[in-house]
């Protein structure tokens, strides 16, 4: 059977024949599933590398694991506990980036972060360029917080996801979603507002002036 | 509501999930209180930042269907490799275990203690190997002594000794 042939077939029965080692019902589900994949493990990686690499880790845990997949749930939400897991433990890994000081900031951050000071309250629109830029600086603050802190930070706030939903993701409990949500919230303000009295100190509120 | 610090409201929602009634204790509160309307403000722009950050997606190449299952058959093969790995271990702390032996015995053989043995042993060992030896079947088949035999009967009997076999 072709990958192609699949295309109509229910998941589970898709995941039984997996399961039975054909393996093009196997990369039916990565194609079915890797654009969801890749927007979730995409909420913790920047780099297009090390989205494909959480990725192709995800789809690898999720051929091992097919047993434990028996279809009381969707395919989909079970993929998004593996990613969300498989991702956590990546960046658990990874060496943690240290405090961001408004030295580190590139011109175009420095530029965005009085712009949107300006006029925080007003709802700005944001051209792609600046939403680049952005995108960029909160990756950036981001990183130098801790892997819970940037999930929460990026499914509860970002993505405006339930509470519930979140938990049920994580494995962890509504309540500790809530507490680590609000200490997330905290410690990323600092962030913003120590960047922020930094850039006021400097007199013209350049990047230069910073340095 | 007015004196009242709004530190813990910023902190309990993202801005943009606030209520009315929220916003309007903060709005009251950030006209007189300069730490509380930094931290607002700082709250904002962290709001703003995430929202962007949503927004970026980063979608599958084309090519990442083939190197999922290019990953997944290596990953397949490599974990049959090590019965192979089990296998070589074996033989290999057989041979070395050989080797080892065959070493031991080399080391005896070349340094152990060797005793010049006497005369008298000498012609005792040569004559446990040279138990054929054609005096001893003289001395066997005859019962004579020595200097009792002619020389006739000697060589008869060596003749004889030798048609036999």
């Amino acid at each position: 059977m072709r990958s192609n042939d699949y295309e109509q077939t229910p998941e589970l029965e898709l995941a039984r024949a997996a399961r039975g080692g054909d393996e093009q019902a196997f990369a039916e589900i990565v194609r079915r599933y890797s654009p969801r994949v890749f927007k979730f493990a995409s909420r913790f990686f920047r780099q297009r590398s090390l989205v494909e690499e959480a990725a192709q880790e995800v789809f690898l845990k999720a051929f091992t694991q097919l047993d434990a997949f028996e279809g009381r749930g969707s395919m989909e939400g079970w993929l998004t506990r593996i990613t969300t897991n498989t991702c956590l433990n990546l960046l658990r890994s990874a060496r943690r980036r240290p405090e961001l000081t408004v030295s580190d900031l590139t011109e175009d951050e420095s530029t965005w972060l009085d712009e949107s000071q300006a006029d925080a309250a007003a709802e700005r629109h944001q051209s792609s360029e600046r939403s680049r830029v952005a995108a960029d600086l909160a990756g950036r603050v981001l990183e130098t917080m801790s892997p819970d802190d940037q999930l929460v930070l990026t499914l509860v706030d970002g993505e405006e996801m339930p509470i519930k939903e979140v938990a049920e993701m994580t494995g962890w409990t509504q309540s500790k979603v809530k507490v680590q949500a609000f200490r997330a919230r905290r410690r990323m303000r600092k962030a913003v507002e120590q960047l922020l009295a930094h850039k006021k100190k400097s007199p013209d509120g350049s990047l230069e002036s910073a340095r | 509501m007015r004196d009242e610090h709004i530190i813990s409201i910023l902190e309990s929602a993202p801005p943009a999930l606030l209520g009315e009634s929220e916003l309007e204790a903060i709005r009251a509160h950030t006209v007189h209180c300069s730490e509380c309307r930094r931290a607002y403000e700082a709250a904002q722009i962290s709001a703003l930042l995430l929202r962007e950050r949503a927004l970026e997606t980063i979608e599958p190449s084309p090519f990442f269907q083939t190197r999922v299952m290019a990953a997944l058959r290596e990953r397949q093969a490599s974990n049959e490799t090590p019965a192979l790995g089990r296998l070589w271990k074996a033989t290999g702390a057989l041979v070395s275990s050989m080797a080892a032996t065959v070493a031991a015995l080399a080391v005896l053989t070349i340094f152990a203690p060797v005793s010049q043995p006497s005369a008298g042993t000498q012609e005792e060992i040569a004559s446990a190997f040279n138990s054929y030896s054609a005096e001893e079947v003289l001395f066997d088949q005859n019962e004579l002594p020595e200097d009792q035999m002619s020389y006739e009967q000697v060589l008869t009997t060596i003749y004889e000794a030798g048609e036999d076999r």
